[in-house]
């Protein structure tokens, strides 16, 4: 206990002189924010507008890069290699990066414990939708169909082992269903197909169907979560419908390589706090039909590994058969 | 009428300063890429791409269309002047276009194909403006299956069409096929083919490919060519006579037409409507003898046709998201580039990106007559710089090029690489269309089918009981076993 406190004395001292230059000065140079998808996407629209606006604040340009590939492994393999230093930060979608590091196919070669949140920015619950003429009016009505047909009904998925599939799993658990999974790569070419009836239901997020049902194209069915969202006051949450251990998301915040010293941490959780409390970010996030989620620093971290919790039982889940 | 609307949002984007100088920068370096011998249009465009990379998307993709149909233009210029064509469309038009400059007359033969190119062009953009919305409601109709089917037809075309060897054609099929395997599974993100190096999770890169295949290839080859021979010529008459216009509104008409349709249908390539246009007006000629001694409707016909079959083949990119030739396929990869995904979707979410391009082709037409007439002389000129001065240069372009896409060197290799491979299969005359369309296609093949194969449970029948989807199978079985059955004829023959 002792010795502890000791080191970190000692430790306190040496930043104090050597570290003063690093970390009460931070920062002195640019920050890359690295988003691991392609730009013009909603992770990458989202990233710029924070981006923008805590550089202001921050006294540094901050640089968004991209980093795309592999689903986002790429540029979260080079996230979890960068120096701890503030100065490299990345773009994190949860539960995409946690399945990434647990499905072994994948091969990734870093860990989810290298990897640090520093802010959560949107969360963004996993919804079932359905065509304005479905027959099934209410969750209820595509339960009792599904379970008249099992593995016969196909329902769009949005990307396997992500929050969609994992939402899925979650419903067909809890509601002794079965349907038939058809994979897409990413939202466009999923409301392409339910629309053209090639599946009858699509599990999607809110900022992936929002503008489509703004256009009245699509309906929805249900939301996954525990409290209704403003996008769609109207819509039903899981928990009311009877099923609260069906609660699914996608959730996208900003994180750090392990390492980073604690006073950088925390101006980075004020700067980017601050940026995100503004009206201006609500407001474009809310344009996007992104439901604005801001869970700072350690509320992050625990959230992530919660996720972390939730995304391992389905993947084994999927390894097992 | 929604259409009608959509054009006038559309020419509102395209007549933005800023996009009106992206149209008309991509005009000035698409018919310089058009008239240097041995660079086309893909290479062209894929070459650029990392030029537009700062621009907005509508910026980016005004600027990369404008590059690819003033190529189609500037590769006229060197047909006639030179007797080689500047791109494979061009071909065609050096049979009696070459003949006229011989006579004197190379102005009236820039003239009336700068001319047929403008009216093929701006009529084929207004039908593509008219087809285009029903055909994008009617894509939704395409499912997995059907779009499975469709990219077989397609593939099938370019495989049947291209080059003298259907089995060569084969092979560099199945080449870019194999190459769109390496890199993470569609649905799984497993990787494969990787051998665990991490530039290649994300696959082999389809830029710097087609800038080595196009741009290095080519630029390998043109530099055992011999100093061409221009023809010295003075361009001051660039008007047609008067009995000339006659004969030539028919085939501007008919090239038009022939264009527009043939570039509907995805994987026919930009040779075959020119070569088919020239056909087409030797049989309804009254003088079909003098075909080929520079007469006028000779390089009116084709030349309408390649532009004409330049918008055309627009319609399946936006439409579908299916690029039926290799340049619309760097087209493409422009659109992905930039965060947008061609197909039925793009219609609906960024109608200013859409219909911004379809008015920008318009305009595009436009500028490049106002270029092309009074300034043949000038891209004449360019002819006489001599390989060695600008061939380093370009080469040194698509390097930095290369390696701006993803800041890695990788990338450089990948293309260097793909230059060598490029230069060798022309030696060989393999084509190389078909591998860049299978790459460029691959992952999409890959994603239908298993997507249909979900759906149906496993079962591969969903291919061939949905109509559609059966119809387009039967279709590419046609394309791919004539040659053959042909070839079995012509042998059981000899026997």
């Amino acid at each position: 206990m002792k010795g502890r406190f000791v080191i970190s004395l000692i430790f306190a001292f040496m930043t104090a002189i050597v570290g003063s230059a690093y970390t009460a000065d931070y920062p002195t140079k640019p920050i890359t924010l690295m988003v691991p998808y392609p730009a013009g996407g909603s992770s990458d629209v989202g990233a710029r507008i924070v981006a923008a606006i805590a550089e202001k604040q921050i006294g540094q340009p901050i640089v968004v890069v991209n980093k795309a590939g592999a689903g986002g492994q790429v540029g979260w393999t080079e996230l979890a290699r960068q120096k701890a230093d503030g100065y490299f930060l990345g773009g994190i979608n949860l539960p995409h990066l946690l399945t990434a590091v647990l499905d072994p196919e994948r091969k990734a070669v870093f860990k989810a414990e290298d990897i640090v949140p520093i802010i959560s920015q949107a969360l963004d619950p996993t919804t079932i939708s359905v065509r304005p003429d479905s027959p099934w009016k209410t969750l209820k009505d595509l339960i009792e169909d599904a379970k008249k047909r099992p593995g016969q009904i196909p329902a769009g998925i949005v990307g396997y082992l992500q929050d969609d599939e994992i939402g899925y799993f979650q419903f067909a658990e809890a509601a002794g269903v079965e349907l038939r999974r058809v994979y897409f790569d990413g939202a466009a070419p999923a409301i392409t197909a339910l629309l053209g009836k090639h599946v009858d239901l699509l599990f999607c997020t809110v900022a992936d169907n929002y503008t489509q049902w703004k256009a009245g194209r699509i309906r929805m069915l249900t939301i996954m979560d525990k409290e209704r969202t403003k996008f769609y006051p109207d819509l039903p949450t899981t928990a009311e419908l009877g099923y609260p251990t069906v609660i699914s998301a996608s959730t996208r915040g900003i994180a750090g390589p392990k390492g980073i010293p604690d006073p950088i941490l925390k101006k980075l959780y004020d700067v980017f706090k601050n940026a995100m409390m503004t009206k201006e970010h609500m407001d474009r996030l809310e344009n996007a039909g992104m439901p604005v989620k801001i869970m700072v620093g350690e509320e992050f971290v625990k959230y992530y590994w919660e996720s972390y919790k939730v995304a391992k039982k389905w993947v084994d889940h999927v390894r097992k058969k | 009428m929604e259409a009608l609307q959509y054009w006038i949002q559309g020419f509102a984007v395209a007549t933005l300063p800023m996009n009106l100088l992206y149209a008309f920068i991509g005009c000035v370096l698409g018919t310089l890429i058009g008239v240097l011998p041995g660079l086309g249009p893909a290479a062209g465009t894929a070459i650029l791409i990392p030029v537009t990379f700062s621009l907005d998307p509508i910026g980016g993709i005004i600027m990369l269309a404008a590059i690819y149909y003033g190529a189609m233009y500037g590769g006229t210029i060197t047909s006639v002047l030179v007797n080689v064509p500047g791109e494979a469309a061009s071909v065609i038009t050096c049979l009696d276009g070459y003949q006229m400059a011989k006579q004197g007359r190379a102005g009236p033969a820039l003239g009336i194909a700068a001319i047929g190119s403008f009216i093929g062009g701006t009529f084929a953009t207004l039908a593509l403006m008219v087809v285009s919305l029903p055909l994008a409601n009617f894509a939704l109709r395409f499912g997995p299956p059907e779009v499975f089917s469709l990219l077989v037809v397609g593939l099938s075309l370019v495989t049947g069409l291209s080059g003298r060897s259907l089995l060569a054609a084969l092979i560099m099929t199945l080449f870019g096929l194999m190459l769109a395997m390496i890199g993470m599974d569609p649905v799984r993100g497993a990787p494969r083919f990787t051998f665990g190096i991490p530039p290649l999770y994300d696959g082999i890169g389809f830029i710097p490919v087609v800038m080595g295949l196009f741009g290095v290839g080519e630029i390998l080859l043109s530099m055992e060519a011999p100093v061409l021979e221009v023809i010295k010529t003075k361009l001051t008459d660039l008007l047609p006579k008067r009995e000339e216009w006659k004969v030539s509104t028919g085939a501007i008409g008919r090239g038009t037409i022939i264009g527009f349709f043939l570039g509907i249908i995805p994987g026919i390539g930009a040779i075959i409507p020119t070569f088919l246009a020239y056909a087409v007006e030797k049989k309804v000629s009254k003088h079909p003898e003098k075909f080929g001694t520079g007469v006028i409707e000779g390089v009116a016909s084709p030349e309408t046709a390649n532009n004409s079959y330049a918008n055309g083949a627009m319609v399946p990119l936006l439409t579908l998201g299916i690029p039926g030739y290799p340049t619309l396929a760097v087209l493409m990869g422009a659109f992905i580039i930039h965060g947008l995904t061609p197909g039925p979707f793009l219609f609906k979410e960024r109608p200013d990106v859409v219909w911004g391009l379809i008015a920008s082709l318009s305009l595009g037409n436009v500028m490049l007559l106002i270029l092309n007439l009074p300034l043949v002389g000038l891209w004449a000129k360019l002819l006489e710089i001599r390989y060695q001065y600008l061939y380093p240069g370009i080469l040194l372009f698509c390097i930095l090029g290369a390696y701006s896409l993803n800041q890695s060197v990788f990338d450089v290799g990948v293309m260097v690489a793909f230059g060598v491979l490029g230069y060798i299969f022309r030696k060989l005359d393999w084509p190389l269309a078909p591998t860049v369309l299978a790459l460029i296609l691959g992952p999409m093949m890959e994603r239908a089918l298993r997507t249909s194969l979900e759906m149906s449970g496993g079962d591969l029948s969903i291919l061939f009981t949905r109509p559609i989807s059966a119809v387009l199978l039967i279709a590419a079985a046609i394309v791919l076993l004539t040659p053959a059955v042909r070839l079995l004829g012509r042998r059981a023959g000899k026997d």
